[in-house]
């Protein structure tokens, strides 16, 4: 029977044994310990123990202050390892707020890779450090902000005319008055939430007259255009500039053509509320460089949506690297969810509520944010792989012969059947924005329209040998009855109701340089010329198709 | 007359007294005094409650490490241990949808040994349905289930099922993906009878599966009700019945005779330890020791002297406590080397694909994916009624106590594993790789391959592979050593391929790498 004695020694040293290791694990071996046992306060050592933050409305208990202890409600200037130093200044106590609200993450663990969300199983990492004030989007939504181009003319327009001299904005700039009475100018970092004066620039132009010497350089008249930009800058200034930044540049991609965002925009795509809130656990990385993280995955999505999706029919973004970066960065703070009503921020009920606009309305933002993505920057279209091409809007031969009831109408009612969706709708564009963009597009193309005389219908041709020569000539391109292919669908309800008969007869004769419409009116290798009979004659084969006939 | 003694003095007496009282303290807690002699190595378990169900004495041959490589005790040992992990998981475990995730993941990150905790919990756990599955293959090729001991081994059924219930309670409460849909699977496979009903046409009148998965759920979905339910049977009812259970499973080993052991018994042990076997009284005694009366039926040890009989105190509760140690340390040293598993919060939107029983459900996942009503009830109800009836058809008497004993012996189980394997890797390997009826014959009524399927079809070839091995041997024993046998093997390879090589939508994958992913 020694045997049983011998087994009940040993296993009961070595489970003591083993007791005893994982009590000293726990008690001596833990990184947040380690961490806080070398800290040192004013008052020397620290107590160590488990801190976090509760905020139970948020539903946080963000233990990361035990090892970022320097951001611990009551703890300040520890020195010892890098990370107890506090929190960069930001306009929401951590103390209360806690962090994973802002920095998503795991709150709630204790070990590194646990609390920074980067294991499997939790479905919020922590957000890059260089893109944390994605995390804004938590809860905000920067109202007004307009495309890329109109808000870095806004940003050079402070910069030039030295507006930092005196005002400080995010910490840059401003001067102290050797008298000792504060600073020259007001602190304009949260402009766009607090609001400015609107005598702004009556006030800066009677103190320059009353002042003299140097001082009076400094404020001199600035024209209208400079006025108009210094106030976009004022308007989107929210103490979240690169936010800010980032947003302009996703409203400058036309995102919003295809995707809704707080219930605005194209329906082709998914609703972007939710997507910076991706899973990782639930992302199919293979072909995504940069490692297992949820913003090498959007990064790739931008550049080659096709290869992170199946079946994506989304363009590839054609941006730089940079442009990438910031696309990435404004999507991870589309991440808004249910707050308590003590925590919900003016601006989201502005938006939510009031139907304010969280982009500028002004027609370049406004192509840049809903049409940009299909009809190109530069409004000449786009031609993808395996889909039907987007039209020129904004060619010089379109915008010389279109009348503006036909673009406006286009805008409104769409093209049914084809991508182009009617944007007068709750979920779309605003009467007065429609107008806005047709504007911007005649800008864009840069031409005038051509007078035209003749009333909407004025064709008398034979749609029966219109028939036959649409057959002949027209059908390789624009299809049997008109219904589409490579070239638009001419039987479109819209496009037919819209166009006038002017339109339709230039275009055949013209034709579109660029695209692979031919002027028709001119002789090609393959075909003779069109004469202006033959011409009113398709044009009447066009009109008989609006009846109904498909 | 009494004898001249002094007057009394009460103040001295209460002196006196106080100075003695902690030695009285220790008399009258324990009333017989330590355990030196024989028989105060008896008194001390049969006098003590919560070791009086122990006989006071032990034949060496229950003691050998070969005997019964102390499955039984493992399965104690992990039973309390999990019990004791349990009750300290109750002080911070909170049974509700909105807060169980969130208190499992402070008990292990912030609770002081809440993470040790936990795991141990859920090893000793998994190592309880483990060890006592191998008990009951122990006591099966020991045959020792046979006559007095039939009404044992149904205990110990009901044991088996009172532990897999308490496995399965015990999975949703983390209240985690992994739970959520495993549970959802379970009672889903506890709907099954509706596969028939469906077939007939009767189940808006006659239900049992929809009526089993609602006194499951307490609801038509997996929710704070099901939680609740469960946790309820988890910590308190289960439990209850596991513990009264057991009493009655200690109480006929005892009254049984206490571990079964072969006739010659006494000659083998003689032989291991190179003695001579004698008798130690002339004529055997009437009485053996100072117990209660004997009463008509068994005594521990009746017919035969306490030769090869050691006390109990203490060379049974050494074996006991080893066993228990070693099954704390092996349940410590997993502990500390690996977490329980913890997915994302439960996501009733989100279904996991594949979504997975717990492991010992997954061999019964495998079959109900051929068939749900023959996979989730048909064939355990057959496989529980099989094992059930063993010792009342199996009632030789050779080879009892001796490892394989009996007509066929080692020989017959090495084959019937084969067998037991090949079987089940073929069917299997057939059905993945060439279908099932439905392949060939799209528009197959659904009750025909409720009778016809892998699974059955497996069942009927291990049942005829049993009916051949008695014949063969011309004994029942052989029979049941080769259908427990084939009955292992199919559980094993069923369970193995429902763990490692079924991926999304259930389909067979050589490797999770090969998984098609989002």
């Amino acid at each position: 029977m020694k045997k049983n004695k011998y087994l009940l020694l040993i296993s009961s040293l070595l489970g003591l044994g083993l007791l005893a290791a994982a009590a000293i694990e726990e008690n001596y071996f833990r990184e947040w310990r380690r961490i806080q046992e070398q800290a040192r306060g004013e008052s020397g050592p620290i107590p160590v123990q488990l801190r976090q933050i509760v905020n139970p409305a948020l539903k946080a208990a963000d233990r990361c202050v035990s090892c970022h202890v320097s951001m611990a409600p009551g703890e300040s200037m520890l020195r010892g390892a890098e990370m107890l130093r506090p929190h960069k200044p930001v306009v929401h106590d951590p103390a209360e707020y806690g962090c994973t609200v802002c920095h998503g993450g795991q709150g709630q663990a204790t070990e590194k890779d646990d609390a920074h969300g980067r294991v499997a199983f939790w479905p919020e990492p922590m957000l890059p450090r260089e893109m944390s004030w994605a995390g804004c989007g938590t809860c905000h939504v920067p109202l007004g902000v307009p495309g890329e181009k109109p808000l870095r003319e806004a940003e050079l327009a402070f910069e030039r005319l030295d507006c930092y001299a005196c005002h400080r904005v995010e910490g840059r700039g401003g001067t102290i008055r050797p008298d000792g009475g504060g600073m020259e100018g007001p602190d304009l970092s949260f402009a766009g939430l607090r609001g400015y004066d609107a005598a702004w620039h009556e006030k800066h132009v009677k103190k320059a007259e009353a002042e003299s010497g140097a001082w009076r350089k400094s404020f001199a008249p600035v024209s209208a255009e400079d006025q108009k930009r210094l106030e976009m800058f004022l308007r989107t200034r929210t103490g979240a500039s690169a936010l800010v930044r980032a947003k302009s540049v996703f409203l400058s991609s036309g995102c919003l053509g295809c995707h809704r965002v707080n219930g605005v925009g194209g329906d082709d795509g998914p609703a972007l509320d939710a997507a910076g809130l991706k899973d990782p656990g639930r992302l199919n990385f293979t072909g995504v460089p940069g490692g297992r993280q949820v913003s090498a995955w959007m990064a790739e999505h931008f550049r080659s949506p096709v290869s992170v999706v199946a079946g994506s029919q989304m363009p590839p973004a054609a941006l730089p690297e940079e442009g990438i970066r910031q696309l990435t960065f404004f999507t991870l703070s589309l991440r808004a969810r249910e707050l308590p009503e003590r925590y919900v921020p003016k601006d989201r009920v502005r938006a939510a509520r009031f139907g304010e606009r969280e982009f500028a309305t002004d027609g370049e933002t406004l192509y840049g944010a809903f049409c940009s993505g299909c009809h190109g920057a530069d409004g000449m279209g786009r031609r993808l792989a395996g889909l039907a091409a987007f039209p020129g809007i904004a060619h010089p031969d379109f915008l010389s012969i279109a009348p503006d009831e036909l673009i406006l109408r286009t805008l409104e009612d769409g093209r049914p059947g084809r991508r182009m969706p009617g944007w007068l709708k709750p979920e779309g564009l605003r009467p007065e924005e429609i107008r806005a963009v047709a504007a911007y597009l005649r800008e864009l193309g840069g031409t005038t329209r051509q007078p035209d005389s003749r009333p909407a219908r004025w064709v008398a041709g034979v749609a029966a040998r219109g028939r036959a020569l649409f057959e002949r000539y027209c059908t390789g391109c624009h299809g049997p009855s008109g219904k589409g292919g490579e070239g638009p669908a001419l039987n479109n309800k819209v496009l037919l109701a819209a166009a006038t008969d002017t339109y339709l007869v230039e275009t055949i004769r013209r034709g579109r340089r660029g695209t692979a419409m031919a002027g028709f009116a001119e002789p090609a290798p393959v075909r003779p010329a069109l004469s202006q009979a033959d011409v009113e004659a398709i044009v009447a084969f066009l009109r008989s198709l609006e009846g109904g006939k498909s | 007359m009494m004898p001249a003694t002094e007057p009394k003095d009460a103040l001295r007496e209460f002196r006196q007294n106080l100075r003695a009282a902690p030695k009285r303290m220790l008399e009258t807690a324990f009333r017989s005094g330590p355990p030196r002699t024989d028989r105060s190595r008896s008194t001390f378990v049969f006098g003590n409650v919560f070791l009086h169900l122990h006989s006071v004495r032990t034949h060496r041959w229950s003691l050998r490490w070969l005997t019964t490589a102390g499955l039984g005790i493992a399965t104690l040992a992990a039973f309390l241990i999990t019990l004791v992990t349990g009750v300290l998981l109750m002080f911070y475990y909170k049974p509700y949808p909105d807060a169980a995730y969130q208190s499992i993941k402070d008990i292990h990150f912030v609770v002081p040994t809440g993470r040790f905790i936990r795991n141990i919990h859920r090893w000793a756990a998994n190592g309880m349905v483990i060890a006592v599955i191998l008990h009951m293959a122990r006591v099966f090729y020991t045959a020792a289930y046979r006559r007095p001991r039939e009404f044992n081994w149904l205990i110990g059924m009901a044991l088996l099922v009172v532990t897999l219930g308490l496995s399965f309670t015990g999975y949703l409460l983390p209240w985690d993906q992994l739970a959520y849909w495993a549970i959802t699977i379970g009672t889903n496979i506890a709907q099954s009878p509706r596969e028939i009903t469906d077939a007939l046409g009767i189940t808006e009148y006659f239900d049992p599966g929809g009526l089993q998965r609602l006194l499951l759920l307490g609801s038509d979905t997996v929710g704070a009700e099901a939680l609740i339910r469960f946790y309820l049977l988890h910590v308190m009812l289960l439990p209850l019945v596991l513990a009264a259970l057991l009493a009655v499973h200690f109480w006929r080993v005892r009254k049984d005779g206490g571990l079964a052991r072969p006739a010659d018994a006494d000659e083998i042990l003689a032989r291991e330890r190179h003695e001579e076997t004698y008798p130690v009284f002339a004529e055997l005694p009437q009485k053996t020791y100072h117990l209660a009366a004997i009463v008509r039926g068994r005594t521990p040890a009746v017919g035969r002297g306490p030769e090869n009989t050691v006390p109990s105190m203490p060379h049974l509760f050494y074996a006991e406590l080893g066993v228990l140690m070693v099954t704390i340390c092996i349940c410590l040293l997993l502990s500390i080397c690996w977490d329980a598993p913890l997915k994302e919060l439960a996501n009733p939107n989100v279904p996991e694909n594949p979504a997975k029983a717990p492991w010992y459900f997954l061999g019964l996942q495998e079959m109900v994916s051929f068939s749900a009503f023959m996979g989730g009830i048909g064939i355990p109800t057959i496989v529980l009624a099989g094992l059930g009836l063993i010792p009342y058809l199996d009632r030789e008497s050779e080879g009892t106590g001796r490892w394989f004993g009996g007509p066929g012996g080692w020989p017959l189980v090495r084959f019937s594993l084969v067998f037991g394997f090949s079987a089940a890797i073929l069917i299997e390997a057939f059905a993945i790789r060439f279908g099932w009826l439905r392949e060939w014959f799209p528009n197959i009524h659904q009750l025909v391959i409720t009778v016809l399927n892998p699974g059955t079809v497996l069942t009927a070839v291990y049942a005829a592979f049993s009916i051949g091995a008695m014949r063969r041997y011309n004994s029942t024993r052989a029979g049941a050593l080769a259908l427990f046998t084939c009955f292992l093997c199919g559980f094993a390879v069923l369970t193995v391929i429902g763990t490692y090589f079924r991926g999304p939508n259930w389909q067979f994958f050589w490797s999770p790498s090969d998984w098609p992913v989002h």
